[in-house]
C-alpha cells in the first residue's frame, strides 16, 4: 500500500474504523512517521468527544440492580477461592480459618445456585438460538433483496419516510426507504404486537381510489418485520401507507384494525 | 504506567468517599475487587453510557441490556486499563461502542443518520435522573451542547461521515457503498470532518 493510500487511512483509523489489517498497515506507517502520528493524536482528540454529542439518558434501577447482583455472586467466588487458599497457608489462624471457612461455605452456596441458574439459562438460549436460525433462514431472502437495492447507486430522489404506529400500536415505528419514482421500497418496522394464531400483517398502499395490497408481513418474535413493498405504480403516487391486521392470506381490502398509518 | 497505588494521591481513605474520587482512582480500585468503587463509576457514567448505546442501538430494551454488558467488563477487566494510555472514559466508550456496534449489527437496520443526516437533535429530549449531582450535571450538559453544537456546524456529508464510522463502525468501504459516493469522497469528508470538528471545540474553547 503506496503513502497517499496509508494517508487517507488515518482519519478512519482515528475513529476506530477500520479493518485488522488497515489497522497494523497504519500503525506500522506511524511507528516511522511522528507527523502522521501527530496529525493522527488531533484528530483522535475530535473523535474523542463524540461520545458527548449522545443526550444521557437515565437508566432503568433493574439494570443497576442486575449488574450489582452479577458483581456479588463474582466476589462470592472470589472470596470463596482466596479463602480456601489462605486455610492452607495460615494454619495456625484457627479462628479466624473457621469464620472465612464459613463464609467460603456460604460463598460456595451463591456459587451452585448460581451454576444451576446458568444451566436454565443455558437451556433457554439454546432454545432461543434454534428460534432465531429458523427466523434468519426465513429473513434472509429478503435482507438479499435489499442489499441488492442497496448495491444499486442511489437515485438521488431516494427519501426515508417515518412510520407511526395508531393508537391500537403506538409502539410500532418504522421507516420506508423508497425513490418516489419507482415502484418499489424497504419498509422496516419494529414495536409490532405478536398475533394470534390465524392473522397476520398485511401493508396496504392508499391512493385516492382506495387501497392496494403491498405484501403481508412476517415479524419476529421481537415485533420486528423487513418487506420489499411492490406496487403496480410508483410509490410517489401513494398519498398513505397502511398496515392492518387480517385473517392468514391477507384480504382484497382492509377488514381489521389499523395499526399503522402514515402519509407518504 | 498502570495506577496500582493511590496513596500518594489522595488524602487518606478513611476520609474520602468513592464519589469523591477521579475515575482513574476508582478503576484502579475496582481493579482490586472494590465493588463500591465500580458502583460510584456506574452512577457517574451509566447515563452518559446509555445515551451512546440508544444512539447506536435505538431500541431500549437492547440498550439497557449492553449497559449492564458495558460495567460487567469493566469489572472483569479493568485490570487491564491503563491511566498513561488515555482517560477512563475514553476507555469507557470504547467498550460500550465495540458492544453497541455488535449488538446494532446484529439488528440488520440501516443506521439512523443515513436516513436523517441532518438530525443531530433528534435525541435532545431525553431526561436525566432527577436527583443527579446538579453542579456535575449541569457540567456535562455544558459539554454535550458543546460538542453538538460543533458537530451541527459540519456540513451535513462530512458528520454522516463521521457518525457512520465512529457510532456505527462502518468502514470506509461500506460508508461508499451505502451512501452512493466514491471511496475518495468518503476519505475526503472523513479528513475535513475531523479538521473542522478539532476547529470549532477549540473555537469554544472546549475542555473535555
Amino acid at each position: 500500500m503506496d503513502r497517499q493510500t496509508i494517508e487517507e487511512l488515518l482519519p478512519f483509523y482515528a475513529l476506530d474504523a477500520l479493518t485488522d489489517e488497515e489497522r497494523e498497515l497504519v500503525e506500522a506507517y506511524l511507528r516511522e512517521h511522528p507527523e502522521a502520528r501527530r496529525q493522527v493524536d488531533e484528530m483522535r482528540k475530535a473523535a474523542s468527544v463524540l461520545p458527548q454529542s449522545a443526550s444521557p439518558v437515565e437508566p432503568s434501577p433493574r439494570t443497576k440492580a442486575a449488574l450489582l447482583a452479577r458483581v456479588a455472586v463474582d466476589e462470592g467466588s472470589r472470596v470463596s477461592n482466596d479463602v480456601g487458599r489462605g486455610a492452607h497457608e495460615r494454619p495456625r489462624a484457627a479462628r479466624w480459618v473457621n469464620i472465612f471457612q464459613a463464609f467460603g461455605l456460604g460463598a460456595a452456596t451463591v456459587a451452585i445456585l448460581w451454576a444451576v441458574v446458568l444451566n436454565v439459562q443455558l437451556s433457554y438460549l439454546r432454545e432461543q438460538v434454534a428460534t432465531l436460525n429458523q427466523a434468519l433462514v426465513a429473513q434472509s431472502n429478503a435482507l438479499e433483496q435489499i442489499n441488492q437495492q442497496l448495491a444499486q447507486p442511489p437515485a438521488s430522489e431516494t427519501v426515508t419516510i417515518s412510520l407511526k404506529g395508531t393508537d391500537i400500536q403506538p409502539r410500532a415505528r418504522g421507516q420506508l426507504i423508497a425513490d418516489p419514482k419507482n415502484n418499489s421500497a424497504v419498509l422496516v418496522i419494529s414495536g409490532l404486537d405478536q398475533l394470534e394464531a390465524g392473522k397476520t400483517y398485511q401493508v396496504w398502499l392508499i391512493d385516492a381510489s382506495g387501497a392496494k395490497s403491498a405484501g403481508l408481513l412476517s415479524v419476529d418474535t421481537k415485533g420486528q418485520a423487513v418487506l420489499i413493498v411492490t406496487s403496480d405504480a410508483t410509490i410517489g403516487s401513494f398519498r398513505s401507507l397502511g398496515i392492518s391486521v387480517e385473517p392468514e392470506g391477507g384480504s382484497q381490502q382492509p377488514t381489521g384494525e389499523i395499526v399503522v398509518l402514515s402519509d407518504l | 504506567m498502570r495506577i496500582n497505588n493511590e496513596s500518594n494521591l489522595l488524602p487518606s481513605r478513611d476520609s474520602t468517599t468513592p464519589e469523591q474520587l477521579s475515575d482513574e482512582i476508582l478503576a484502579a480500585r475496582v481493579a482490586r475487587g472494590d465493588s463500591a468503587a465500580l458502583e460510584a463509576l456506574y452512577d457517574r457514567h451509566a447515563s452518559a453510557v446509555l445515551g451512546v448505546l440508544l444512539k447506536v442501538i435505538g431500541e431500549r430494551a437492547t440498550a439497557e441490556d449492553a449497559l449492564q454488558e458495558t460495567f460487567w467488563r469493566v469489572w472483569k477487566s479493568a485490570s487491564t486499563y491503563e491511566s498513561a494510555r488515555g482517560s477512563f472514559t475514553g476507555w469507557l466508550f470504547r467498550i460500550a461502542r465495540n458492544l453497541a456496534i455488535d449488538a446494532f449489527r446484529r439488528m440488520n437496520v440501516r443506521p439512523q443518520t443515513l436516513s436523517s443526516p441532518d438530525d443531530v437533535d433528534a435525541l435532545s429530549d431525553r431526561t436525566s435522573a432527577p436527583d443527579a449531582d446538579v453542579p456535575a450535571q449541569a457540567q456535562a450538559d455544558f459539554r454535550n451542547r458543546q460538542v453538538r453544537s460543533a458537530l451541527a456546524s459540519l456540513p451535513k456529508v462530512q458528520r454522516q461521515v463521521i457518525e457512520l464510522a465512529y457510532f456505527y463502525g462502518m468502514t470506509r468501504q461500506e460508508i461508499a457503498e451505502a451512501t452512493g459516493e466514491a471511496l475518495g469522497t468518503i476519505h475526503t469528508r472523513a479528513r475535513l470532518g475531523l479538521q473542522k470538528l478539532r476547529e470549532e471545540l477549540e473555537r469554544e474553547e472546549f475542555e473535555g
